[in-house]
């Protein structure tokens, strides 16, 4: 994986005010740690980090700070819920050679058949890699995944130099039966008669104690 | 329809309509979902017709969650009635949403089914609402 290479400036003041301020001028708070050295806290180009992380969220950067610069990867990353830009980020000290555990995400390839709902249990797989070969990604195949039939993280096929910290019997993806057309409709069709049954059941208990203090569900 | 089994206080103060979501507000169970960009009060019939809507349109396959519980009764006096006396009856069940929150999540099918099924079932929701998808290594 290449680097991205990021100029970064020491921050100076604190608190949420002081973190608005600084994105509000296009920069986004980060903290860089790791190797048992004091924290630093550093504001971070928010377009070129936003840009770099879309590449990848275990993405290795190359922190320029006055001083000497840095190998870092993206321990966590705090994003606006609804514009989605990032709010803050945490940076994990990296050296040359260094093994980290990392979570890399999975996608699925393949077509699996009609009769089989894939249902993804984990979404991303927990490995050890030198820091500066993180694999992008792992690709399972769910061809001819039949019902019944799983994919556990000892059969994902790893890259050399790469190792499973992840329980081999994870299971990652499943194949559950799939719905037919009618149980969908009886589903859609029964439930709220059902419910209707179990509200006007939980009404009438309502009733004969709400009388009291700690009435009951209407 | 969804609705608690029993509550310790039948008629409650209404929620706050105001801040955004604190958690829930990526897709966590499915590959898809829809997002509340505004605040709202889900009712437990909204929450059920968008389910139909959804579980209709995909037909065969897909997983449906909904992240949602309506846990907070709301009241109405009857029509025609004089201030005073009390407090109305118990009238809706709803969901107290706020911007941010992934109501519903579907996986299992395709992308274009995906979308246009919650697309069907937005129109069955009281605000404004966005498809997302997972993001994947976050």
């Amino acid at each position: 994986m290449s680097e991205v290479r990021m100029s970064a400036e020491l921050r100076t003041e604190f608190g949420k005010g002081a973190a608005r301020r600084t994105r509000r001028a296009g920069k986004v708070p980060a903290v860089l740690y790791g190797h048992g050295e004091d924290p630093r806290h550093i504001a971070l180009p928010a377009r070129e980090l936003g840009l770099a992380l879309r590449s990848g969220a275990n993405v290795l950067l190359r922190v320029e700070l006055i001083g000497g610069t840095e190998l870092a990867v993206p321990k966590d990353i705090q994003r606006d819920p609804l514009r989605r830009t990032v709010d803050h980020v945490d940076l994990l000290l990296v050296r040359r050679g260094e093994k980290i555990a990392v979570e890399v995400p999975l996608t699925l390839t393949g077509e699996a058949p009609t009769t089989t709902l894939v249902d993804q249990q984990q979404m991303t797989l927990s490995v050890e890699a030198e820091a500066t070969s993180i694999p992008p990604g792992f690709e399972i195949s769910v061809e001819g995944l039949d019902v019944g039939r799983s994919v556990t993280a000892g059969e994902v096929v790893l890259p050399a130099g790469v190792t499973l910290l992840a329980d081999s019997e994870l299971v990652i993806v499943q194949g559950l039966a799939s719905p037919t057309a009618a149980e969908i409709e009886a589903a859609v069709e029964g439930e709220p008669a059902e419910a209707a049954a179990e509200g006007a059941a939980a009404a009438a208990s309502g009733e004969g104690s709400g009388a009291g203090s700690s009435g009951e569900g209407a | 329809m969804l609705m608690p089994r029993r509550v310790r206080h039948r008629k409650q103060h209404h929620p706050p309509r105001r801040g955004v979501a604190k958690g829930g507000t990526s897709v966590t169970f499915g590959e898809y979902g829809i997002q509340a960009l505004e605040h709202a009060y889900v009712t437990n019939r909204q929450i059920e017709s968008a389910r139909i809507a959804m579980t209709r349109h995909i037909r065969r396959g897909g997983k449906v969650w909904i992240n949602i519980y309506p846990d907070r009764p709301l009241t109405k006096k009857p029509a025609e009635t004089r201030m005073g006396s009390g407090k109305g009856s118990p009238e809706w069940w709803v969901a107290n949403v706020k911007p941010g929150r992934v109501m519903f999540e579907l996986s299992g099918v395709a992308e274009p089914v995906a979308a246009e099924a919650l697309r069907r079932a937005m129109h069955k929701l009281p605000m404004k609402c966005r498809f997302v998808k997972r993001e994947t290594g976050e």
